[in-house]
């Protein structure tokens, strides 16, 4: 049986290691570090749309749903491109109130409104009952800062509207964040 | 407990070393990784693009055969794109002015005739807007479009041979350089 190490032991710096190299490649380390993390944030590498503009989506009760759009670190979504629907078609979906966004001057398309960082909407369910299991589907378009868009894309999430009395539901992402350590 | 001795170092008293030594080369790679230009999938080869046969926004189809030959622009666009429309003017410009010399651009939307040619009225295009809905993001994406966003870009030299790739926004001076390299 090998002898237990004591903690305290291999906490210790070696003399050896206490030379100005140790701190320099670690200095360095870091500094490589944080520039990945900078250039993924600015200008680094492009998200697919359905992570760039993740939906999310809870039921309120047996009535509502509550959607979210989370947007990433410097992408926007457009607000007349959001668009929601149910299935089973027979929930009818209720007028849906858009919240503001910011007013930008597009060329093209005169006034629109974006939506950056995170977008809640409440979606009315119209003859939906408590216990029901619903789609909500979500087609929203954006476009990133550094000069590209993103195509049209359709997310969905499905629900179980909560019984009368009970608390919401919980959040649901349409699609689970990957983990993309090579990308 | 050990000694820090100098002369015998033991491996354990050296592992802040390795440990700094692996991360910092794990930092390295990744940082090479994703930082060092890589050679898109099929870049080189022009063939796949060429055999491409779009609708123009008339319905007839078009062959990018046909411009074998001339420094070929071939851009992915939509109209639901503002950083497309934006540099679409410059296209234009340069259309006209280096068309004579074997340029030549053509625009393959990621959108249907109706907008494309309203748009293509509004900015007097004068050169091919070929119709090639969503499924153009497809063909895009086997030409290294792999986030699938607009605008795309691809440059074809007058041998065939594929000399620029780019997601994003083209520059005038790229243009130009590529005019005084290839014609």
């Amino acid at each position: 049986m090998p002898k237990p190490v004591p903690v305290e032991s291999l906490l210790r710096i070696p003399r050896r290691a206490r030379t100005p190299v140790v701190p320099a490649l670690a200095l360095v380390g870091i500094a490589l570090f944080a520039l990945e993390i900078g250039s993924a944030s600015a200008q680094g590498k492009l998200l697919p749309p359905e992570e760039a503009f993740r939906f999310s989506a809870r039921a309120l009760d047996a009535r509502s749903v509550e959607a979210t759009f989370a947007v990433a670190d410097g992408y926007y979504l457009y607000r007349d491109k959001l668009r929601f629907a149910t299935v089973p078609a027979d929930v009818r979906l209720g007028p849906v109130e858009l919240p503001a966004g910011k007013v930008k001057e597009d060329q093209f398309f005169g006034k629109v409104e974006t939506y950056r960082d995170r977008v809640v909407v409440r979606l009315p369910l119209e003859r939906a009952v408590a216990g029901q299991v619903v789609t909500v589907r979500a087609d929203s378009q954006g476009c990133a800062d550094v000069g590209v868009c993103c195509p049209p894309n359709t997310q969905s999430v499905t629900l179980t509207l909560p019984q009368a009395g009970a608390p919401p539901g919980p959040l649901i992402d349409a699609t689970p964040p990957r983990k993309r350590w090579f990308n | 407990m050990n000694d820090d001795s100098p002369a015998r170092p033991s491996l354990r008293v050296r592992w802040p070393i390795y440990v700094i030594a692996a991360l910092l080369a794990l930092a390295l790679g990744v940082f090479a990784f994703r930082h060092l230009p890589a050679p898109a999938p099929g870049s080189r080869d022009s063939g796949p693009l060429l055999a491409v046969s779009l609708p123009d926004v008339d319905g007839h189809p078009q062959s990018l055969a046909q411009w074998r030959g001339r420094l070929l622009v071939v851009n992915f666009w939509a109209t639901w794109c503002a950083p497309c429309r934006e540099e679409m003017p410059m296209f234009v410009a340069a259309q006209a002015a280096h068309g004579a010399k074997g340029l030549q651009f053509v625009g393959i939307a990621v959108d249907d005739a109706v907008k494309v040619r309203q748009f293509a009225k509004e900015i007097g295009l004068n050169y091919p807007a070929l119709i090639g809905g969503y499924g153009a993001m497809e063909l895009s994406k086997t030409l290294g479009n792999s986030v699938m966003a607009l605008p795309f870009t691809i440059v074809i030299d007058p041998k065939g041979g594929v000399v620029l790739t780019q997601l994003g926004p083209v520059q005038p001076a790229q243009i130009e350089r590529l005019v005084a390299d290839f014609l």
